[in-house]
């Protein structure tokens, strides 16, 4: 029978403390994957070591001897005592792992719900542990399952289509207004980290010109340096921005820096095209009347984080159907896993008893031996029927159990004891 | 014959119907399906066209039935041009009831004019009714690029971040819509106004007669002209030009309505 077994931490029930200490490097992998290998009744094995959570994955003998291998090894590991991992552990076993791994894969069970690094970590993970020859059949269908749940779910959902950073509000909001900011002009005033934060997204999204304004000409120069920006003087704010599309102001001033009036100054000079304010300084640098101008937008750190949570909103509700597929996928996995699995008992049942069979019917030829070789043929083919006869009522009862799992499993082994059955039948 | 337009009408009620669930559950690859469907839907709506066309050697607008039925195929051509330029996933959502809606009317109601009034008998009316139900068709769009503007300023202003703002497509791509259909639409309506003055030219012997569908097709050009002229000039960007698409649409509506007086043959 198929034993898989998960022993694992992540962000939910760790800290970082005791995450970083039992994470496994990269180059360490391959020996901690052997390691873990070698283990009594581990047969196959794979390991997921990233920032927000530690996954030890087996195809064990035994369920109770697997969480145990499992346990020893994190613990010898990362030289945590149980007392400090107590309670800080899942174990998984059967059926929940596949579970646990497709949502893993599809990112149900990261931090930032939806997040996509998730899948890529799982797949490099994977291809180490296939390197390292650790994992066999099992953990390869396993697997594989999971990165097409995984591509069903980025398919089917939008989980990961909402923005849920202020980095990406920013764009998202710009973007709601304007269409393509490639063409665009982005001023940005203040040198801060928020301002920072703020162009690092818009570039990479591919915004067209940055010009960045500063009080103190040497932040600005260094800052528009980092992002092949222009730096403009703070005296010319004014027309900087009328020449400019979004302004995200980010600085440690009191006042108001930009005014109603000189916003609704600049936009006949800016043939009414729509001006988009990102404050994100507190206390505020624009006066949030402009908003009241038409074709302009403005919008403050609150109003960022109310689009972050928005886009929360969005993503949970995406999740619910992601858990759907996920469940889906599982349970058709799960089905067919149980269905091999079957086939070995299957063929054993039947093999006893046509053994049987098969000896009374060789004795009985060597006490009577005057069969034609026709005779003897149809003899030993009514034997074979007789012993399928006998074995399929089991077969079918075995089968119809796959509902449930545990009955299935203990059904198997009464046969199996029934039947003199060694449960391994290598 | 009249089953390629049932089958049209059914591909566009099934277009509409996978538009609603890709619009409502942001899924895209239902939006395709739906255009594909709605594509399908126009190829058999031309064929019946043709095939109408071909039986009773007329152009199809000469009653009722056939017009809706006419009109609905410029709004599906309209709208799969518009898709395939802008892919604007919501617009189905918004476009396709119509079709829909005067597909099935004008199915339900058929009735084939077989004895056409001898004005109709004009090669005239292939050019003029073509560009008048073409322009109507993108006036139609202009007005829900507006309404789609309004709609999604609304929230943008009023920072609310809600299942409108998610779905409805930007601001600068509304308003792109609105332009160039605006334009479209506004050539269409001229070459109508002057193909029809010709036309009447040589049916009642002057270029203008004051019919009321004349005036009140001369008020909707003029709404639409200031809006252009605007447009062009830039003062009216966004909201303003949205406005006016609408009532630009009210009046298009009131001219498609009036059939009295020298136009009075529906």
């Amino acid at each position: 029978m198929s034993n898989l077994v998960l022993v694992g931490l992540n962000h939910r029930t760790a800290e970082v403390g005791i995450r970083e200490q039992a994470a496994i490097q990269v180059n360490r992998m391959p020996d901690a994957l052997k390691e873990l290998s070698s283990h009594a009744g581990i047969r196959e094995s794979m390991i997921l070591s990233t920032c927000n959570r530690v996954e030890l994955l087996s195809l064990a003998d035994d369920y109770e001897q697997g969480i145990a291998a499992l346990e020893s090894f994190l613990r010898r590991h990362s030289q945590l005592s149980s007392q400090d991992l107590e309670n800080k552990l899942y174990q998984y076993t059967g059926d929940q792992v596949v579970r646990h791994v497709f949502r893993v894969a599809c990112s149900l069970d990261s931090m930032i719900l939806g997040e996509p690094q998730i899948l890529g970590q799982v797949k490099s993970s994977y291809s180490i542990a296939v390197e390292a020859q650790t994992v066999g059949s099992y953990l390869n269908s396993l697997l594989q399952a999971s990165f097409r749940a995984a591509k069903r779910v980025r398919s089917e959902t939008g989980i990961g289509e909402y923005s849920v950073s202020v980095g990406s509000a920013i764009v998202e909001l710009a973007r709601k207004i304007l269409g393509n900011l490639g063409d665009k002009r982005i001023l940005i005033i203040g040198a801060g980290k928020m301002g920072e934060m703020a162009i690092r997204h818009l570039v990479s999204s591919g915004a067209g010109t940055v010009l960045v304004a500063n009080r103190s000409a040497v932040s600005a120069r260094n800052l528009a340096e980092r992002y092949s920006a222009a730096s403009v003087p703070f005296e010319d704010l004014r027309s900087a921005m009328i020449r400019s599309d979004i302004i995200i102001t980010s600085t440690g001033a009191a006042e108001i820096l930009i005014t109603h009036s000189m916003v609704q100054q600049a936009m006949p000079q800016r043939k009414n095209a729509p001006f988009v304010f990102i404050d994100i300084s507190v206390p505020r640098n624009v006066d949030p009347s402009v908003a009241s101008i038409d074709n302009v937008f403005c919008y403050d750190i609150d109003d960022l984080g109310a689009v972050v949570e928005a886009n929360t909103q969005e993503r949970r509700r995406e999740a619910v159907m992601a858990e759907k597929i996920v469940e889906q996928e599982a349970q058709s996995f799960c089905a067919r896993l149980r269905a091999r699995d079957l086939t070995p008992i299957a063929v054993q049942i039947q093999d006893s008893i046509e053994g049987i069979c098969q000896s009374e019917l060789q004795r009985h030829l060597r006490k009577i031996g005057t069969y034609s070789p026709r005779e003897t043929e149809e003899l030993e083919s009514m034997v074979s029927r007789i012993a399928g006869k006998i074995a399929h009522p089991w077969l079918a009862q075995l089968k119809s159990l796959h509902q449930d799992p545990l009955r299935q499993d203990a059904f198997a082994d009464f046969i199996r004891q029934m039947f003199h059955l060694r449960k391994d039948p290598e | 014959m009249i089953w390629t337009l049932f089958i049209s009408a059914a591909l566009y009620v099934l277009g509409l119907l996978h538009s609603i669930f890709g619009f409502y559950r942001k899924r895209l690859v239902f939006v395709r399906l739906a255009l594909g469907m709605v594509g399908c839907g126009f190829v058999f709506h031309t064929i019946f066209l043709i095939l109408l066309g071909l039986k009773t050697r007329h152009f199809p607008i000469t009653n009722l039935s056939e017009s809706l039925s006419f009109f609905a195929w410029c709004i599906a051509l309209v709208f799969v041009v518009a898709n395939i330029r802008y892919r604007i996933s919501v617009l189905g959502a918004f476009v396709l009831p119509f079709v829909s809606a005067l597909t099935i009317f004008s199915q339900l109601f058929w009735d084939e004019n077989q004895a056409l009034p001898q004005l109709l008998k004009s090669k005239w009316i292939y050019f003029h009714a073509t560009v008048a139900f073409l322009a109507y068709a993108a006036f139609f769009l202009t007005f829900i690029a507006g309404v789609f503007y309004l709609i999604q300023e609304k929230e943008l202003k009023n920072k609310r971040f809600r299942f409108l703002y998610f779905h409805l497509p930007s601001l600068q791509v509304c308003d792109e819509l609105l332009r160039n259909s605006l334009f479209a639409g506004f050539v269409a309506m001229s070459l109508t106004i002057l193909t029809g003055a010709f036309w009447a030219q040589q049916a009642w012997g002057q270029f203008w007669s004051w019919d009321p569908k004349e005036t009140a097709s001369l008020i909707t050009w003029g709404i639409y002209l200031l809006l252009v002229y605007y447009r062009l000039s830039s003062r009216w960007h966004g909201r303003a030009a949205a406005y006016i698409s609408i009532i630009g649409f009210v009046s298009i509506i009131c001219t498609f309505g009036i059939n009295w007086g020298l136009h009075a043959y529906l």
